[in-house]
């Protein structure tokens, strides 16, 4: 039987939408009174339309959000600013950020002494800890919070949910529980390598210990509790307790030199920086930067679900295996030279996926931009609040983190009517 | 029935067999032929969704073997398969809070790059009368309207290729009854100029009888009949279900059921 051999009924208008953004002008909500004869006809022809409409209608794009708020104040327009071009936004603040973070501290830094670089020599008082301190600090503390934000991004893609933080769900414990076995157990067996070798032993360590862990959470928790979002984290939480216990077990076997190595790895901070790291730190983010263009668009179908996500085309194993590879990647070299930095892979995607909706292929950069802009400002703080000691910048991530955590876990649940 | 005779089957179960943790289904041996509508019909619990999870190539079979054009559907890759076949899941959960545009433009993942995909999208969300859910964030639509945008994606994920075949698991079950009767017409509308065969899980018997060739009848984990849709399959549906079905000629060559109860409940044809 066909709809239009239907007679016409007196209806509702179907759909009172509310939302801001939207194509096509709407009729606002009515009682449903008695109908008219124009509006009789016009619900009739709705259903009819949705059938045949393949030449009728135009389809009219939305237009991007517009701005509905007078724009009055100056929070208010930079809060617009924020919202309509993030990427422009964490441009500025992250070069405003590096220059805070070169200029404050215990030693001034001259305007002058930016071009000592070019003059030949030992660059000696403002310039050294400018050229050879700071700017490597600074320029460490951007890469790793980076780092960290597009490890974060990814995870939560892979695992399909907002609260996957590798940090959360142990992977960066992994890789610190496996940098602690080098220091200590396998310390006589690193120190026979050959100096050259001996740099990465560390990191090498520290990516194998992230890679386990997120191999092991992904097939535990698919084993354990297929499907569950809190079976996922609980079997995080788990790993995660596994692995500090041989974090402690190493503390107790270490000695008092091991120990103290020990407890940078525990405590987190970028103040190991160096020109090299950098340099590798830089590359391995490009790389993991250029995997995630590739595969941010199969990520957005993965949110579908996995056997949706197959069903358009995706390689799921593969896509996996490689977001496996590459956030083991990005959290092992971080923790390698850095030690545990938490928070920042919850924090940097949240922020950036409340102004730039979920579309993964805006997430993942501003993701990594914001985890640089964050980690940046976090350390400076660290740096600078009792000058002249320093407080580790893991533990002013987490004072930060910890409640946004909570906050965001409350926003769930009430997005979800209490089922986080 | 329209499907050319001289054609292979599109898709072909021999002997294939599932097996869920405590439960097996099948041995399922069924030809599937081009441009072909096909209803899958059966009490809940049956296994008509483990059966449609079977003929997508969720996971392979346990035995026997399913193909796709005399291919084993296993070694095909999901990007070639996801240019032919698109199924529409019965429960669509997404993640984050996507926007109803990109959840429809996921469907032409397998053709990127693609100039075409933001016409194909908008003509997709028209076709699955959701053209005024654009714009609005996947996670805050009702039911009904998730379910509409999802047959969008399946939609423009088929818009351009010719004899395909579009898997749905109950599409029709959130919706209200004129939109149900709207969404099959777009269906018949969508698959049939473009000669795609179209597999449905169904529930209502009506919907199977006005809109599809064939029924197959699933109970206990087994395809118990496998029928041509009219008057004649009647008595197998009153068996299937263990209802009475009164009959009502609606036009020439189309009818309507009515199910009562069955004071006594026939025995099912061999």
């Amino acid at each position: 039987m066909s709809i239009r051999n239907l007679p016409a009924m007196p209806q509702a208008p179907r759909q009172p939408h509310t939302s801001s953004a939207s194509p096509k002008p709407r009729t606002p909500p009515k009682l449903p009174t008695r109908p008219t004869p124009q509006s009789q006809q016009a619900q009739q022809t709705q259903y009819v339309q949705c059938a045949q409409q393949t030449q009728q209608t135009q389809y009219v794009p939305p237009s991007p959000q517009t701005p509905q708020t007078p724009q009055t104040s100056h929070r208010a327009k930079l809060w617009h600013r924020w919202q309509s071009a993030p990427g422009r936004v964490l441009a500025v603040a992250g070069l405003a950020a590096l220059l805070l973070a070169v200029q404050v501290g215990a030693v001034p830094v001259a305007a002058s002494d930016w071009w000592a670089w070019a003059g030949d020599g030992p660059a000696t008082g403002g310039a050294y800890v400018l050229w050879e301190l700071r700017l490597p600090r600074a320029l460490m503390a951007a890469a790793v919070g980076a780092a960290l934000g597009l490890a974060g991004a990814l995870a939560q893609g892979l695992f399909r949910n907002p609260l996957a933080d590798p940090g959360l769900l142990g992977v960066t414990s992994g890789a610190v529980c496996a940098a602690a076995l080098v220091l200590t157990v396998f310390a006589a067996a690193a120190a026979t390598l050959p100096p050259a070798a001996r740099m990465w032993v560390l990191p090498a360590a520290a990516f194998g210990g992230a890679l386990a862990v997120c191999l092991g959470l992904d097939r535990l928790a698919r084993w354990l509790t297929p499907g569950s979002v809190s079976g996922l984290l609980l079997t995080g939480l788990a790993l995660n307790a596994l692995t500090m216990a041989v974090v402690g077990l190493c503390t107790y076997l270490a000695t008092d030199e091991q120990l103290r190595s020990l407890s940078f790895w525990t405590l987190g901070s970028v103040a190991g920086a160096s020109w090299p790291v950098v340099a590798v730190l830089a590359t391995a983010l490009a790389v993991a930067l250029w995997q995630g263009r590739q595969l941010s668009q199969a990520l957005n179908a993965l949110a579908l679900g996995e056997a949706a996500a197959s069903h358009v085309g995706v390689d799921v194993p593969a896509l996996r295996w490689r977001l496996i590879v590459t956030v083991a990647l990005l959290c092992g070299l971080a923790v390698a030279w850095c030690g545990l930095i938490g928070f920042i892979g919850l924090m940097a995607p949240h922020l950036v996926r409340g102004v730039a909706g979920a579309d993964q292929r805006r997430v993942l950069p501003l993701a990594a931009a914001a985890g640089a802009v964050l980690l940046l400002l976090a350390d400076t703080a660290a740096r600078t609040v009792a000058i002249p000691a320093e407080v580790p910048v893991g533990i002013f991530t987490a004072l930060i983190g910890a409640p946004m955590f909570l906050a965001l876990l409350r926003g769930m649940a009430r997005r979800q009517g209490g089922h986080a | 029935m329209k499907a050319p005779l001289l054609l292979p089957p599109l898709l072909t179960l021999d002997r294939a067999t599932t097996r869920v943790p405590g439960r097996e289904f099948g041995p399922f041996s069924l030809k599937l032929n081009p441009g072909e509508r096909v209803a899958i019909l059966g009490p809940s619990g049956a296994g008509k969704s483990t059966l449609l999870r079977l003929m997508a190539g969720e996971g392979a079979a346990h035995g026997g073997q399913v193909t796709w054009r005399g291919e084993p559907l296993a070694a095909l890759p999901a990007r070639t398969l996801a240019r032919q076949r698109a199924v529409l899941p019965q429960q669509h959960g997404v993640a984050f809070g996507m926007p109803v545009e990109l959840v429809v433009a996921l469907g032409r993942l397998a053709f990127e790059p693609d100039p075409g995909q933001p016409g194909i999208v908008a003509g997709a969300l028209q076709a699955a009368c959701a053209s005024h859910l654009a714009g609005r964030r996947f996670d805050t639509l009702s039911g009904g309207e998730q379910a509409r945008v999802q047959l969008a994606r399946v939609m423009a994920q088929l818009w351009q290729a010719h004899d395909g075949l579009l898997l749905v698991d109950e599409p029709l079950a959130a919706l209200d009854p004129g939109l149900q009767l709207a969404l099959l017409d777009a269906l018949a509308h969508f698959t049939g100029p473009r000669g795609h065969a179209l597999v449905a899980v169904l529930h209502d018997i009506n919907q199977a009888l006005a809109g599809f060739d064939r029924l197959w009848l699933v109970q206990g984990g087994q395809v118990v009949a496998d029928l041509t849709a009219g008057r004649a399959a009647l008595p197998a549906l009153e068996a299937l279900f263990g209802i009475a079905l009164h009959c009502v000629d609606l036009a020439p060559g189309r009818i309507g059921v009515l199910a009562q109860r069955a004071a006594q409940v026939p025995a099912l044809p061999a």
